[in-house]
Parts: C-alpha cells; structure tokens; sequence
C-alpha cells in the first residue's frame, strides 16, 4: 500500500517535469500555430478512444458518434465559421495508454478540445490529465462512481444520471401507482459488477423504504454461465417484481431460465441487455420480450433534440437501421451538440468558456435535457422504456412517454 | 427442498454435457498420457461450426452432430501428427501440456478473427420449453443434451469395447509397450485417439451451443472444470469422467440454488481436494507409470 502511494507520487511528478519540459520545448513554434490556428484554421478535437482491446466494440461505437456530428456540423458550414476535426487515436482499452494519449493530444498535437473515453475505467485517468491542463472534458461514457468522486469541475458525463442511478426511474414509477396496484414483494437478481448490481440496490433501498418487502436476493459472480439455480429460486420465492441487476448475456439466461421454469412475475426490471432493441429478442425470443422493462437514454423513435436527424444521418453513413445503433454512439454524438448550444450561446468556443457555461442551465440533446452538478454528475433521469409488441419504447415519465406503461407483464410468448 | 429438488435435475441434466467433454479429455490422456489443454477450445469450435450450420443453413444443433464431428476428428488427427507425434517419448507429458495450450491459443485466435468476440448463443425454437413433472420443470433442450451425451457415451463405449481399434486402444492405455510388441501401431492409435478426443469434443460443443453463450474465450472456464472432472474421477477413466461430470455438475446447481452462485465452484473444489486426500489418483483412477 505505502509502496503503491510512493509510486504513484513520483510517478506524477515525472509525468509533470516531463510535461514541462515538452511545453517549454514545443512552445516556440507550437504556440504560433496555435495561435493562428484559433482563428481562421479547423476546431482540432482530440479523443482516445479503444478501437482495440475489451473495449473495441464499445470505442469504434463512441468514434462513429463523433465523426458524425462532425460531419453534420461542417455539412452546415462549421463551428462558428470553422471546420471541426477530430484527432482520434486508440488507447487498447488501456489506462496507462489513454494517459500517454491525452498528454500528446493535449503538448505535442496542440488540439483545441478533447472529448472523453470509452468506460469509467479509462476516464478516471483520462480526466485527470486534462484538468490538469485546464481543458473542459465533456465524455460519454465513464459514469460510476469513482469518477465523481474526483470533484472535477471540468467534467461532464454527457447521459441523463449516473449509471448507478440509471434505474430510479422504475422506483419512481411503481411507487407512483396506486397503492393496491403495487407489488408487494420483491426478488432481486444481482450480477456482481460495478454498473448492474448497485442499479437494482439503488431500487431495492426505495422499495424497502416504501414497504416492498425483500422476498429473496442474490448476487452472482460474472463467471456464472448457467443462471438456472438462482431462477429457480426465484421461482420458489414467487415476487410480484423482479429487479435485476444485469449486464448482457446474464439478462438473456435469466428470461430464458424463467420462461423454461414457467415463472411469469407481475413485474420485470433489467438494469441492461433488455434494453438493446436487436439482441434482446433475438436472444430470448420477441414473444417473449412483452412487458419487460428497462431505462434508457436513447431509443430510435426518440423525439428529444436532434434525435431524428442523427438516427438519419448514422444509417445513411454506416448502414443498417436505426434499432441497431449503438447507445454510445449517441452518447458521444451528444457531446458535440453541446458544444455547438455551448458556441452558439457563448458566441465563442474555448475550454474555459465550456465550463462556464455547461456548469449553469439546462441543455437539450438527443438524449433529453442535460444538467450537471458541481462533480459532473448528470442531474436528470433515464427513461423507463417497456417491450410492447415487439417494440421497446418509453413509457415514463409523462413527458417523454410514447405509449402507456402495461402491467402487470403478459405472459411469457404473450 | 423445492429448490434443492430442481438444482439436483438441473445438475444430472447438465452432467451429461459435461462427462462427453471429459470422455474425451480423459481418453486422450489414457492413450497419449498427454493432458490436453485445448479440449475446451475444441468444444468451443465445436460449438463455433453447429453455430454457423444453424445460422446459415439453418441445420439443428442436433443434426449438426456427424458433420462437426467429422470436421473435429479430422482436426484432432491433424493436430497430433503435425504438433504431438515429434515429440520424443520422454518429455512427451511435459512439452505436450505447451503444446496444446499453444493449439488452444491459436483455436481462440482463429475463433475470435473468424466471429468475432461477441458473444454468441444458439436459439433453436425449442430453446426455452419445458416440461412441468410434480411442480419441478425439465427443460428439453437440457434434456435432449443429456439423452445425446448417453447416447454418445454409449457409442463411445462400444467402440471400445467391441472393435478392433478400441482393443487396440484398450491396450495401449493398460501397456504400451506391450501393445508395440504385439503390433499395434501407437502411432496410427494416437492419432485416432486424439481424433476421437476432438470428436467428443465437437459433439459436446453442439449441445453447449445450445445451453450457454458463448465466445472465443470461453474455453478457459470450460477446461479448468474439464481437469478438475478428470482428476476427480481418475484420469484414463472414461467412468471417472462420467462420474466426475455428474458430482461437479450436482455439486455446483445445488449449492448455486440454495446458498450462492459465488460459493458454487468453490465447494466442488473442496470436494476435488477432500477425494485427492483420500485417493490421490482420483476415484477411478490407476496410479499410471510415468504420467505427469
């Protein structure tokens, strides 16, 4: 541990002398180009983003979402008058890698902004060296906990809420409904990982707080392929709702194991997987799907700003259809909506001025109003969205709902 | 009870699957005295090719069997001539643990170039049925899996038993030196030993396939459960296997349905570790000369 500490401190000061000594070299004739480049020149955005490694898929997604919104932007004459650039490099889905990255986007490429990583694992760091370079780090994708604790002002997690907040709304909701429609015991189904478990023990306080009583719990290890046993527990403990504290693949086997066991409960909640519009019922089947219930930020026939024009403008650069876009490719598309309100408000656009702003107001993306707080976290709520007839669409709150929310959930293949 | 009931199914159903993979594991062993490492990346191939049959021709994951099988027995023949057979006798047990593990590594690659590392499942449209039997479910497709894996078995043991090549077999596993003598070709017996390992090993993946998602690293929880099953139940023993599969399979549903998930693995290995105590050879396993 003292070790650890030890290190990590000279490892930081050689990061800094190292630092210094690139600025005092690069400054003569980087500061020239910069200078020059601020006005007439391209926005030069700098990003690190993992288009190799655990995290490719996830970072090729973010990188789409910023090449798009570039390109719309330029497509109606640039930022302000300029041209936007992204300089995109690849991180492996390495920590110590996305830092080196960010130190060269930042001293030696000279880009006027930076956008976030993919994951909280990589943002941590990533963040770090941009506020300490004083650059606003507007990021799509790293919400967990350890990134607010840093108490950075120059950081904005650009999706409604926390990711461990992402299912409050369905709290909201069932505690809304009238008192006999309520459930009134609760199973909860926990996949032992940072960004599903603490969703559903997020629920689990409000509804113990609400009277809901606690009928079965469990949380299982990442490695558990066959989810059988805990569905049959379930199964045996007969909850009105079950909540369950997904990723992927854990949230397929668990629909699968509870329509093989024939246990239908009145309510479904699935922190993730139920809410990817393709793999979702092309795993345990689109009869299946009926009634299940998730949160999201975006969704296809989202009505929220900019929302349909992105969807048109991603199929008709990448293919495919709109239900196959990848949520962090809105995600990341959002960050540059908000520099674009920020520049069009502002009238100008430069990091100390992005944090400024962002830091007071309300700011409409595709993914809803954004608002954040003094750490960046986001202030607003996902959406609740429910399978209705093959179709995954939001059902709350109110304002962002497109059909009413059906309980209790149809029978499985109904 | 009502969950202690449905684990004990859920975990004779599952064994099935798992003792097919073993049979062949422990196979291999018995003739080559070589642990194969790849043997969960070769079900994963396995699993990998039903996947594709289902995909693109629509075949089922059941009639997929004779045509992965094959691919794999081929394969399995391929990899002992090219990579096993030059190995000298005398750190045959040392290298060939390298040696597969390297075959493993280049299975994983070729798998994850191939399809990529998304994870993949087989969903037939029988996939999620059940039968309801006195209030516990059976679920079909783990019930059709276990039905094929005793078939398989099954087959498996005749070939041993009746044939020429599974005398040869037999022989070679109790003495090999003796089997040389008498003229049976070590060599030509390796090979199709291991091309049988590998063919247990397409016909199990088909069925994983079937009951679990699956990507290119899937193979490494698959193999430390596939040695643990050997060990368990004596290495060479195709009955140790079975046997092996079913107290690792039961051991694990059980514990997941009544206690957690997260003690599961672990109370087999308390097992493994409480049988080696007693019998360091495993339950059905000979103390073997010259063996790792």
């Amino acid at each position: 541990m003292k070790w650890n500490k030890y290190s990590k401190t000279t490892w930081q000061a050689a990061v800094a002398a190292c630092a210094l000594a690139l600025t005092a070299s690069g400054c003569a004739s980087g500061s020239d180009t910069a200078a020059t480049g601020q006005r007439n020149g391209p926005l030069v955005i700098g990003a690190s983003v993992s288009l190799t490694g655990d995290f490719a898929d996830s970072g090729k997604a973010v990188q789409r979402g910023y090449q798009l919104w570039a390109d719309s932007v330029n497509a109606k004459g640039g930022l302000l008058g300029r041209k936007v650039e992204f300089k995109i490099v690849d991180d492996l889905s390495s920590p110590t890698q996305v830092i080196t990255n960010y130190q060269n986007l930042i001293n030696q490429d000279h880009v006027d902004l930076v956008f976030g990583p993919f994951s909280s694992l990589l943002t941590v760091p990533a963040s770090q060296v941009a506020k300490r370079y004083g650059y606003a780090f507007l990021e799509p994708a790293g919400g967990g906990p350890q990134v607010f604790a840093q108490h950075l002002n120059n950081l904005f997690f650009v999706q409604p809420a926390p990711s461990v907040r992402a299912g409050d709304v369905f709290a909201k909701w069932v505690l809304s409904l009238p008192a006999d429609k309520r459930p009134r015991t609760a199973a909860y189904a926990e996949l032992d990982d940072p960004f599903a478990g603490p969703i559903a023990e997020s629920i689990r306080t409000a509804f113990e707080a609400a009277g809901i009583k606690t009928v079965y719990k469990q949380v299982y290890p990442a490695e558990t392929a066959d989810l059988s046993p805990v569905m049959s527990g379930i199964a045996a403990a007969h909850p009105d709702v079950l909540v369950s504290g997904t990723q992927n693949n854990d949230a397929y086997a668990q629909v699968k194991s509870l329509v093989q066991l024939k246990f239908s409960p009145k309510f479904v909640f699935m922190s993730n997987g139920a809410n990817s519009p393709l793999e979702f019922p092309d795993k345990v089947g689109a009869a299946n799907t009926s009634g299940i219930m998730s949160s999201g930020d975006w969704y296809p026939s989202s009505t929220a700003a900019g929302s349909a024009e992105f969807a048109a403008a991603y199929v008709k650069k990448y293919g495919g259809t709109a239900q196959q876009i990848d949520n962090s490719s809105a995600e990341a598309y959002a960050c540059g909506q908000l520099l674009a309100d920020v520049a069009k408000k502002a009238g100008k656009i430069d990091n100390a001025t992005i944090i400024k702003s962002l830091h007071s107001g309300s700011w409409p993306t595709l993914l809803g109003d954004l608002g954040w707080n003094a750490d960046g976290a986001p202030t607003s709520s996902f959406s609740l969205v429910q399978w209705q007839g093959g179709k995954l669409l939001p059902v709350y709150p109110a304002a962002a709902a497109q059909s009413a929310p059906v309980y209790p959930k149809p029978n499985w293949g109904g | 009870m009502h969950a202690l009931i449905q684990g004990v199914i859920l975990g004779v159903l599952t064994a099935g699957v798992f003792a097919l993979m073993a049979s062949g594991q422990t196979l291999i062993f018995g003739i080559m005295k070589v642990v194969n490492l790849a043997q969960g990346a070769m079900v994963i191939l396995g699993a990998y090719l039903s996947y594709q049959l289902f995909t693109s021709f629509g075949l089922d994951p059941f009639l997929a069997i004779p045509v992965t099988t094959v691919i794999m027995f081929a394969l399995g023949v391929a990899v002992q001539w090219l990579f096993l057979r030059p190995l000298k006798k005398d750190d045959r047990s040392e290298l060939s643990l390298l040696i597969t593990f390297a075959v493993a590594l280049l299975i994983e690659g070729v798998m994850s170039i191939t399809w990529h590392t998304t994870y993949r499942s087989i969903n037939t449209g029988y996939a999620n049925s059940s039968w309801s039997l006195f209030g516990y479910q059976i679920t079909l497709v783990r019930l059709w899996a276990f039905l094929l894996s005793l078939a398989a078995l099954g087959l498996l043991y005749l070939l041993l038993n009746h044939t020429r090549f599974g005398r040869a077999v037999r022989a070679t596993v109790q003495n090999p030196e003796s089997a040389k003598l008498l003229g049976i070709e070590a060599d030509r017996v390796s090979a199709l030993g291991f091309g049988l390992g590998a063919a247990t090993a397409a016909a199990a993946g088909s069925v994983y396939g079937l009951l679990y998602p699956f990507n290119s690293g899937s193979h490494y929880d698959l193999i430390s459960k596939l040695l643990s099953i050997v060990i368990l139940g004596g290495l060479g023993s195709v009955g140790g296997a079975v046997l092996g599969a079913v107290i690792v399979s039961t051991s694990s549903a059980v514990v997941a349905a009544t206690i957690s998930p997260a003690w599961s693995e672990m109370t087999f290995f308390v097992i493994l570790i409480a049988i080696l105590l007693v019998r360091p050879q495993g339950i059905f396993g000979t103390t073997v000369r010259g063996a790792l």
